[in-house]
């Protein structure tokens, strides 16, 4: 590039190279969409069967608030294939077809760019984008709104290195194991009384930081009993590992009998 | 490349693999000496005692709470920190299992009021009650509390939950001080009955550490206001 | 000045700095009393830094300014950038930028290395569930010190090692803007390595890299090794950031204009600017609140005191976000500039490239708060800052683009430093992509926090930057160091590193997506299989660095003389014999073309022009 190298003393550099005129070069940009094609079909298809390939990989779905991450993680990464396609058949496709053994002196064409196709990429990248955005907001909107029905609120305090749920509208009843009715809108008022820690309930797909000194919030709606585990998702010292409570979500009956013997044993008192 | 030399280069390369597989081995051995794990206290079976679910094995455990770390595992000199509030005669515990465990701990510390009064009341002992001093109660208020014993949640899927959480009432500013430098302790006993064998955490809730919340120092650290309880066989 | 071989070297400035350190605590402790025992760390630690730059003569010019003595001479300055020749200047305040550059290298690479061994722990610990490797709380402090190590790993091991010695050879100027300051930075990083190693002697700490107060407040006196560290290392980020923008803009040889610039050049002048001067001071101000929280007991972070948790995580990430695109936007760069060398082709696209690495700076600014969906601050922003940060994966595509379309009809060699920048393209896509489900706010609700967030930034960083680093490692080293790397060896490291990455990573993600928290000593049965994989998948990696390092060292030793233009690449550095000269430039080139001219109307000067290798 300067006017230092060694100077122009190579010999002649053919382009193109030798072999290339002999036969017709081949249509490389048909051959490779239809390999892209072929291989966003089967990438497809791959991850709508993955949870059969790998047992368990989502928690069980349990909230209706689960139930939409659980549509949007598979979405997205449906969206996601083609995209990733685009790059790696392509990269591949050039690898395997322009692959030289050794350095001989030969470069390749001129190509400095083209800007039909930059403004191309940069307009379907916002596009792709802007839908992403969209369909993100809505289902937040829709996540961020109490459910219908009747509430259920539980305040849920973080202490290290356990959480307690007192039921407010039950005499203040305090556990420190969750139980929730069925099919029951539930605020969750998260606080905590010494660190950061972040209440998770992976099968309701529900998550909110308990920081001291304010009360965050968080709805769910459970859709499917069950025993399951609430964590806590904030590194919060030396037992956040084993800083879990049980969660048990029951049926309207079920849930009335345990909340009443859980008053019962509350009002013997103590404390 | 030759063929000696790439030879000499690939055992080359296989021994800085070895040498890094020893180094790793190492230095986990050397943390976990650093680490100075607390020795374990067994409750020995001591008969059987029938109840009401059942034939149970019965044993006992006896702890005690001092306002340092002068008088449990940490020897008389103290240790590290001499001046941390410790359980002793140490922190890591073993009961067995489809056992009746009578737990007796002495508390020789004063009170330091509770975050959480939710941690002032006994949960998941026999009867619901814990004695101190001899006298059953259901619960201490939490200006009164000095520590706590409360076991948690522990992550393996079937193990029997232990929710056992019980206050230790604090020893009264006017108690005077005996001849081995401590006030005459509060004795609080209660029991629990363990399922199956499993893996727990114990702690004290009440914010008797150093630091912010009172959860720093000793409360953050094993051997200390922290331990590890084990539901086992033999 | 320096005429003994021992003086203002190490060997003054380490007795200095540990004299100065214990005067220091001593003498707080007794001021203060038991309760300035954390004053006492935190000024000893800083009186260490101070003692240590005093025994190394690094504040003899700032003394002759003061002092308003004469400037030193040509003669002074040129003893300065060579301290006698032989391997002792590197243990000396040294201002040749090429000797800088290799300091840089080695001891990035000596914190890959203290690095890596944390993450053999932590897999250690994570192999089967029980804790069995160490208790809690040794088990926080390595995972603590493997993020933040890493962290600072990865943020100098482009700009420091290929920064100092490649950017002003590459701009075509003699040295650095600022000598001086390029001696300081690289001695300030010097100073906070042994300040952080000190953390696991004071308690260790159990915040993790991103030292969430008001947990900061209440952890043992490792904390204020770990905040003493930021401090030191901000500061030499900044001095470093200052002196690269600044050469980039003012050092370029005639004819460099502002298109004629090597992509690498843009990217870390660019990264500098973004992270010395804009975004760490806002971690630095975050550590000097902490600090005075512990040893004063103001209540910054404390809610009680009226202070805020949430103050904290702003400027933790106001730092945090523009930081990890200040780690992949020089590997981009790296990128980018290796790959019209080895396909033999233009830089596809490169105003696109130059305006999308802008366009990321600016936004990477912007997306701070995503990493605060679920902490409940400001629920009314969420959107907003989804918005940005899925805006910033536009720019980020164009990278996929220019390299596709370079690659596209190129005549591909497939060396070691291409396979890496090939294996980018994979991981990063991944990493890139998972990305998405993080930026989407109600699936953040579920995976943040979690694993997969774990094995998504390791894709990024580790499976995207740290891949440009060993790209350009393998690329830049015989220039560096006058030898090649050992070819087999190379190849046996990418091949190893690439399956075994992304056998540990993908088992992570499965983990994660299975509900498995991070940072988590400890874990349920049902997370047994995936964590068993990534254990066995990283200590295959683990196996893998250390073929990479017994190639570093045996090549470097007894390797292959490297001919002065090994990849008959047409950048300056290039152009310049091996080693590359005191003022590498006879007389100041004229440049007269863009560097990737490949495939141009005339001749390539390389081929048989370029001496076969010895």
């Amino acid at each position: 590039m300067a006017d230092l190298g060694p100077g122009a003393a190579a010999p002649g550099n053919p382009r193109g190279g030798a072999g290339r005129g002999v036969r017709p070069e081949p249509r490389h940009i048909r051959r490779v969409l239809v390999i892209w094609a072929i291989a966003t079909v089967l990438g497809i298809a791959l991850v709508l069967n993955l949870h059969r390939l790998l047992p368990g990989l989502l928690p069980p779905m349990a909230s209706s608030e689960a139930q939409g991450v659980d549509f949007t993680l598979g979405f997205f990464t449906v969206l996601a294939v083609p995209v990733a396609m685009l790059v790696w058949v392509f990269a591949a496709y050039s690898i395997a077809t322009w692959r030289v053994r050794r350095f001989e002196g030969l470069d390749g064409p001129p190509i400095s760019g083209s800007p039909v196709l930059q403004t191309t990429w940069i307009l379907s990248s916002a596009l792709l984008c802007l839908f992403l955005v969209v369909y993100g907001l809505a289902l937040l909107t829709n996540v961020s709104a109490a459910p219908p029905g009747r509430l259920l609120t539980v305040d849920v305090t973080g202490q290290q290195w356990q959480w307690n749920f007192k039921y407010p509208s039950r005499g203040g009843v305090t556990t420190t194991t969750l139980a929730l009715p069925v099919n029951r809108p539930i605020l969750f008022r998260v606080t905590s009384l010494d660190v950061d820690h972040s209440f998770w309930i992976p099968a309701l797909a529900i998550k909110i930081d308990a920081i001291p000194g304010e009360v965050t919030t968080v709805y769910a709606m459970p859709t499917r009993e069950g025993t399951y585990t609430a964590r806590c998702a904030e590194l919060c010292g030396l037992y956040h590992s084993y800083m879990q409570s049980r969660v048990r979500v029951l049926s309207a009956g079920g849930f009335s009998s345990w909340i009443g013997a859980q008053e019962r044993v509350w009002g013997r008192g103590g404390g | 490349m030759t063929a000696p030399q790439s030879g000499r280069h690939l055992l080359g390369a296989l021994g800085t693999v070895v040498v890094g597989a020893v180094v790793v081995v190492g230095v986990s051995g050397l943390l976990r000496v650093l680490a100075a794990v607390p020795p374990t206290l067994r409750a020995r079976p001591v008969g059987v005692v029938q109840t009401a679910v059942g034939p149970l094995t019965r044993a006992s455990l006896t702890l005690s709470t001092y306002p340092d770390s002068l008088a449990g595992e940490h020897g008389s000199g103290g240790g590290a920190h001499p001046g941390w509030v410790s359980y002793g005669p140490t922190t890591n515990l073993w009961v067995p299992a489809h056992a009746l465990v009578t737990v007796t701990i002495r508390n020789y510390d004063g009170a330091t009021t509770l975050t959480d009064p939710f941690y002032g009341r006994v949960q998941g002992t026999v009867g619901g009650v814990e004695w101190v001093n001899g006298r059953a109660t259901r619960g201490v208020p939490a200006a009164q509390v000095a520590h706590t014993f409360t076991i948690h949640m522990f992550p393996t899927p079937g193990q029997p939950l232990l929710d056992v959480s019980v206050p230790l009432p604090g020893v009264p500013a006017s108690t005077p001080v005996g001849a081995d430098g401590y006030p005459a302790p509060t004795v609080v006993t209660f029991q629990f009955r363990t399922g199956a064998s499993g893996r727990y955490i114990w702690q004290c809730e009440d914010p008797c550490g150093t630091r912010v919340g009172g959860f720093g120092g000793p409360m953050s650290t094993q051997g200390y206001m922290t331990g590890t309880l084990v539901v086992g066989h033999g | 000045m320096a005429s003994r071989w021992w003086s203002q070297s190490v060997l003054t400035g380490v007795p200095m700095g540990v004299v100065t350190a214990l005067v220091a605590a001593l003498l707080t402790r007794a001021i203060g009393g038991p309760s300035a025992s954390d004053a006492a760390i935190c000024i000893g630690f800083v009186g260490w830094a101070f003692g240590f730059l005093g025994g190394m003569g690094a504040f003899r010019y700032p003394r002759t300014l003061l002092l308003a003595r004469p400037d030193p001479t040509a003669e002074e300055e040129h003893q300065l950038a060579v301290q006698g020749g032989g391997p002792w200047r590197y243990f000396r305040f040294t201002t040749d930028h090429k000797v800088v550059g290799i300091q840089y290298l080695v001891l990035g690479l000596v914190l890959f290395a203290v690095g890596g061994l944390a993450a053999m722990l932590i897999r250690l610990e994570l192999l089967r569930p029980g804790a069995a490797a160490f208790p809690p709380a040794t088990y926080n402090t390595i995972v603590g010190l493997h993020g933040i190590i890493m962290i600072a790993g990865t943020i100098i091991m482009i700009t420091g090692p290929f920064g100092n010695f490649v950017v002003p050879i590459m701009i075509g100027a003699r040295d650095m803007a600022f000598p001086r300051l390029n001696a300081l930075s690289f001695w300030l990083l010097f100073t906070a390595v042994p300040v952080l190693l000190c953390a696991p002697f004071l308690g260790g700490f159990p915040t993790g890299w991103t030292s969430y107060a008001p947990l900061a407040d209440q952890a043992p006196p490792g904390m204020d090794a770990f905040l003493v560290t930021i401090l030191l290392f901000g500061g030499s980020v900044a001095v470093a950031g200052a002196n690269i923008v600044t050469t980039a803009i003012t050092m370029r040889a005639p004819g460099m204009t502002w298109t004629r610039l090597p992509i690498f050049v843009w990217g870390a002048a660019m990264t500098a600017s973004t992270l010395g001067l804009m975004v760490f001071p806002a971690f630095m101000a975050a550590m000097v609140l902490l600090g005075l929280d512990r040893t004063l007991g103001t209540s910054f972070y404390v809610a009680s005191g009226g202070g805020s948790a949430w103050l904290y995580d702003n400027l933790f990430w106001l730092m945090g976000h523009p930081e990890v695109y200040v780690i992949a936007i020089p590997a981009f760069a790296v990128i980018m500039e290796l790959l019209p060398v080895f396909s033999r082709k233009p830089l596809f696209g490169y105003r696109t490239a130059v305006a999308s690495t802008t366009a990321i700076v600016g936004l990477s600014v912007l997306v701070w708060a995503h990493h605060m969906f679920v902490t409940g601050w400001a629920p009314q922003l969420n959107g907003p800052f989804m918005l940005t940060t899925e805006m910033i994966s536009i720019p980020t595509g164009v990278v996929f683009l220019v390299a596709v379309g370079t690659l596209w009809r190129g005549r591909i060699w497939l060396t070691v430093p291409m396979l890496f920048v090939l294996s980018f393209l994979w991981n990063f896509v991944i990493g890139g992509m998972t990305g998405l489900y993080l930026a989407d706010v109600p699936t953040d609700y579920q995976l943040h926090g979690s694993l997969f967030v774990t094995a998504h930034f390791h894709y990024t960083l580790m499976g995207g930057a740290l891949m440009g680093f060993f790209a350009a490692f393998y690329y830049w080293f015989p220039k560096m160091t006058g030898r090649m790397l050992n070819e087999t060896l190379g190849r046996i490291h990418f091949w190893v590193t690439q399956v075994a990455f992304n056998v540990t990573f993908l088992a992570m993600f499965y983990v994660g997506l299975q509900g498995m928290p991070r940072r988590v000593a400890d874990y349920s049965a049902q997370f047994a299989a995936g964590n068993f994989v990534a254990s066995i998948g990283a200590f295959v990696l683990g196996a893998a660095m250390l073929v990479f390092a017994y190639n570093i060292v045996s090549s470097w030793l007894r390797g292959q003389r490297a001919p002065s233009n090994p990849w008959h690449a047409k950048t300056l550095e290039w152009q310049v014999p091996t080693p590359v000269p005191l003022e590498n430039f006879e007389e100041t080139p004229v440049i007269t073309s863009w560097p990737y001219d490949y495939g141009a109307p005339e001749p390539t000067p390389e081929g048989a022009a370029e001496r076969a290798p010895a």
